[in-house]
């Protein structure tokens, strides 16, 4: 979105007021380059001096990155001294751009706020124009971090007194946003540890399974997971003490055993509710649709929160919780399932019966549920049901001593409150296990599926599949190997290699279109598709976009190409084909690595590179 | 007056006072588009033609005078309305401080070039630097404070004894930035840069690379195969260390960071974080030597923020002619009051406001 102010506006109250240079971070190129369209009609220019200063810069750097000299926009920005800065443009240019700033040569760049940390140079000013950013497909709100990171391009040292923050509006931006963040304190930061099968590889060929724990436990990731272990360890220690009065009674597990007596006795209860009036199926149900209870519904599953009979309506009813965490109430014969499954539950009076943090665990253990549960094989009790009460209320006071016992009245009283804090301890010390365990399993997780490959023996040690496979250490990994393994490659062109490694590279879906694709390429990709499904439960698969290929099968097959040829068989923009045919590089040159093991796979990985990086790709390192 | 002349001068009017207008005549206004709104009123006139045509005017005259006081700024691409502190004065008095807010003058004074200085290193450089001869060291301090004098003067003084330097940083493009800052420092013989594809001078005293690269290096090395000289490597910089809490790469941070060689030192730059006490506790737990953190919030260059609404008037942001500490009520009142007339003019209700395309 572009602000609310004509960009060529923006600039003249900025230089009105002597704040440039400034950097004008937008949310898209898109807004940036319209920005730029404005002053290219516009009928501002520089004093000629200060064109001068522009172009001897330009100079200098045109003599190391040719490209620049060939940019459209050259003339516009050593016209107007204004210019954008975003990652649809060359790395040369972006250099350019920066270089021009440092040396205090422009007035303003636009710039967007994607890569923060891209643009690396300072300005007297910095425009604030919204408070979010695009994070891959979602617009998120900027952290404090961010909007510190975007102001603290303001003011450089040496040259400016002050600096400045201006915040300017357009449709989308919340004002609190900003000035939270220029007011704030920067966010902690979290450990984001992942483990990849690269990282399993190398990890097995340098160390012994049996040090792994210890090495994965120097992570930030586990130094901040024990951090809360140890918090949660603290509170689980007051549980303990606050559970001391509930201690072992005439039975030892009392807790237990009171449960499981009253549970029964609400049985008998609505067993003598419900007589002579439901059908038999129904009443034989009934029984068992007590709280904790897991049952199917015609819509998934759910989870019985309590039953009752409202008044005036003769049906039996029952609470639900349903997985997401709603509560309903319907009829208890919509309920088409009744599984061998039922949770604790501390019931409580009021909605939504039972307390909330039982509820929250409710909610937690049904997430858990394994997708087949057994079902409870219900007998339908027919015209034996007055016996068949009788009986339950026989048994109610042969099996458990409850009811005479002398503990009942303290067991009665100290029931709910005993079993919520045994609840609680369940709760934490399930919490802490994860907390400790969490990344080895996560990494056993790993292991397991590189063993099911081959790439890994029974007892994690590297076959020799494996040995070569650690090489690969980039982002689908596990598809690269695979394909390598079933020969996908064998005996085919640099260009064809290079276009299936750009688009397994490629994870940007901005549109492009580039419909031409040879037949042989066209074919791998098919391949390339089947397998990388087929490895979908062990790995994302790639965009494997089919213009990309093309793309990149075209640049390597035909070394004669421009780029100014290249860009104009696509509407992909300069800096995303560029970014494209690094990755590219850095892909094949993993490849490359496979020399030992693949000779003749990394010659042709070789080859592409050797055709790959010339022109703008050989002006950067 | 005419329907048709009625509904002509309706559309020459802006949006705010349209909004007024319908005020207790349409219901939902503030939620119409200007089309959908005239109708309305038009709709509404056929009852009361008379009350509406009398107030419209008005109005109109209302905004003329506000428009003739109101003469600083450059020209209004919008038409304005009467401020809204005279609609709800004592709204606007409530909450707020009784310090008198700031002005513009006040904003802008003192901008321009400081007068040329002698180079003198921040007492929170020389720290870093010194403690880097017995520790790890993290430095968290604003952007803009001279990161790159630490990585700079460390690298130099690791050189001089003869260690090999890595430094890394997050992108290839500032990588290039670097290779070619450090090359003009240290000469084009000293300084090496190592990406993915290609390398250019790698037995050089000091590499440059991103960290994915530095991270493979450290897993060839557990491995047993040996390229670049990590046998001498005395110091490794981490520039953009903020970047251990990335969703995709941070965790290349951290392998980098529990493989490094334990004789090398770490020197890890970061912009402002919240919890740099963490990570230097982190590194004394798995590090041979305790991590020392330097870390302040003061920025070197002094950050004043101002508001500038699309009709080109710039007032401050904020009552204080620095950034407050706080957030809470210190948005200067003009600032506050052009931007709720902003909203107001876009039609978006607060509460969506948030909400993107
Ligand atoms: N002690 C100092 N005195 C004056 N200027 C300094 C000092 N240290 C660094 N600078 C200047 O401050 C500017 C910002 O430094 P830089 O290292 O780019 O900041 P960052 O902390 O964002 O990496 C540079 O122009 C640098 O020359």
């Amino acid at each position: 979105m572009p602000p609310s102010i004509h960009p060529v506006d923006l600039i003249g109250a900025l230089r009105h007021k002597r704040l440039t240079p400034a950097i004008v971070f937008l949310t898209s190129r898109r807004a940036c380059d319209d920005a730029m369209q404005a002053f290219q009609r516009s009928h501002t220019a520089l004093a000629p001096e200060r064109q001068q200063a522009i172009t001897s810069v330009l100079d200098q750097l045109i003599v190391q990155y040719p490209s620049i000299g060939e940019h459209p926009l050259l003339p516009t920005v050593t016209r107007v001294g204004v210019a954008a800065h975003h990652a649809g443009h060359l790395p040369s240019w972006k250099i350019a751009i920066e270089e021009l700033m440092r040396q205090g040569c422009l007035d303003a760049v636009f710039a967007t706020t994607t890569l923060a940390a891209g643009v690396d140079f300072p300005a007297r000013t910095v425009v604030l124009t919204q408070s979010s950013v695009r994070k891959t497909r979602d617009f998120t709100e900027f952290t404090i971090s961010e909007v510190q990171q975007l102001a603290g391009r303001a003011g450089r040292r040496g040259k400016d007194l002050v600096g400045f923050a201006v915040v300017t509006p357009s449709p989308y931006i919340d004002l609190t946003v900003i000035t939270k963040g220029l007011t704030g304190h920067p966010e902690p930061i979290d450990s984001q540890f992942v483990i990849a099968y690269p990282m399993v590889l190398n990890l097995l060929k340098a160390h012994p399974l049996e040090q792994i724990q210890a090495i994965l436990a120097r992570s930030f990731a586990q130094f901040q997971l024990n951090r809360r272990a140890e918090t949660l360890e603290g509170k689980l220690d007051a549980v303990h003490v606050q559970m001391e009065p509930y201690g072992p009674r005439v039975c030892t597990d009392w807790i237990s055993q009171w449960q499981v007596f009253e549970q029964a006795r609400k049985q008998k209860a609505h067993r003598i509710q419900v007589r002579h009036r439901e059908p038999p199926e129904l009443a034989a149900r009934l029984h068992f649709l007590t709280p904790g209870r897991v049952v199917g519904l015609p819509k998934g599953r759910g989870l019985v929160l309590r039953q009752y009979r409202s008044r005036g309506q003769r049906s039996p009813m029952v609470t639900i919780l349903r997985p997401g965490g709603a509560v309903a109430e319907c009829q208890a014969s919509t309920v088409t399932q009744v599984f061998d499954r039922s949770f604790e539950v501390a019931e409580a009076p009021v909605y939504p019966w039972c307390t909330p943090s039982s509820l929250e665990e409710l909610i937690r253990q049904m997430s858990e549920l394994p997708v087949r549960i057994p079902t409870l094989p219900i007998l339908t009790e027919d015209g034996e049901k007055d016996i068949a009460e009788s009986q339950i209320a026989q048994t109610l006071n042969d099996e458990f001593p409850c009811p005479t016992c002398p503990s009942r009245p303290a067991c009665q009283k100290d029931h709910a409150q005993a079993l919520r804090l045994r609840q609680e301890v369940h709760r934490h010390t399930k919490t802490i296990q994860a907390l400790r365990t969490g990344l080895w399993h996560r990494f056993q997780a790993r292991a397991e599926v590189l063993q099911q490959f081959g790439y890994l023996t029974p007892t994690c040690h590297l076959t020799d599949e494996g040995e070569w496979a650690r090489l690969i250490r980039i982002d689908h990994s596990l598809l690269i190997t695979e394909l390598i393994r079933a020969e996908a490659f064998s005996g085919i062109e640099p260009q064809i290699l290079a276009g299936v490694m750009a688009t397994i590279a490629h994870d940007d879906d901005r549109p492009g279109a580039f419909p031409r694709i040879s037949p042989g390429l066209g074919s791998l990709l098919g391949q390339v598709r089947q397998l990388a499904d087929s490895l979908a439960p062990h790995e994302d698969p790639p965009l494997l976009r089919a213009d990309v290929a093309a793309l990149t099968e075209r640049w390597v097959g035909d070394p004669a190409l421009t780029w100014i040829g290249l860009c104009r068989a696509t509407t992909m923009a300069e800096g995303d084909i560029y970014r494209l045919l690094a990755r590219t590089l850095e892909y094949l040159s993993q490849v490359h690595t496979l020399r030992a093991t693949h000779p003749g796979l990394a010659d042709t990985a070789s080859q592409a590179i050797k055709v790959l990086r010339r022109g703008v790709l050989e002006e950067l390192p | 007056m005419t329907t048709e002349e009625l509904e002509a001068l309706l559309a020459a009017q802006p949006m705010s006072l349209l909004q007024r207008l319908a005020q207790g005549r349409v219901h939902r206004h503030v939620r119409l588009g200007k089309r959908h709104l005239i109708d309305a009123l038009l709709r509404h006139a056929s009852v009361n033609r008379a009350g509406l045509e009398s107030d419209l005017q008005a109005l109109m005259q209302r905004d003329a005078s506000a428009g003739h006081r109101r003469t600083s700024g450059p020209p209004a691409r919008h038409r304005g309305r009467p401020p809204q502190a005279e609609r709800h004065p004592a709204k606007s008095s409530e909450s707020e401080p009784a310090e008198p807010a700031t002005d513009l003058s006040a904003l802008l004074e003192g901008i321009g070039v400081p007068p040329p200085q002698p180079f003198f290193p921040d007492p929170w450089q020389e720290e870093a630097l010194s403690r880097l001869t017995t520790t790890d060291v993290i430095v968290s301090v604003p952007t803009g404070s001279g990161k790159t004098y630490v990585a700079i003067e460390a690298a130099r003084r690791a050189i001089e004894a003869d260690r090999t330097v890595i430094y890394t940083s997050p992108l290839k493009a500032l990588s290039n930035t670097k290779f070619t800052e450090f090359t003009r420092i240290f000469g084009a013989d000293r300084v090496g840069i190592l990406t993915g594809d290609r390398r250019d001078n790698p037995q050089a005293p000091l590499l440059i690379m991103t960290t994915e690269i530095l991270r493979n290096l450290l897993y060839d090395a557990a491995g047993g195969e040996i390229d670049v000289r990590l046998d001498t490597l005395g110091l490794v910089i981490m520039d953009e260390s903020q970047y251990l809490a990335d969703p995709e790469r941070g965790v290349v941070w951290e392998e980098t960071i529990v493989f490094c060689p334990t004789q090398a030192r770490l020197l890890l730059l970061s912009a402002s974080i919240g919890n740099p006490e963490e990570v230097a506790a982190w590194l004394t737990s798995i590090r041979p030597t305790a991590c020392h953190l330097v870390r302040h919030h003061r920025r070197s260059v002094p950050l004043r923020a101002g508001y500038l609404h699309p009709n080109g008037k710039l007032v401050p942001l904020f009552r204080s002619v620095g950034i407050p500490h706080s957030h809470g009520g210190s948005l200067h009142p003009e600032a506050k009051r052009l931007f709720a007339q902003y909203e107001d003019e876009t039609l978006r209700p607060r509460s969506t406001s948030r909400r993107v395309s």
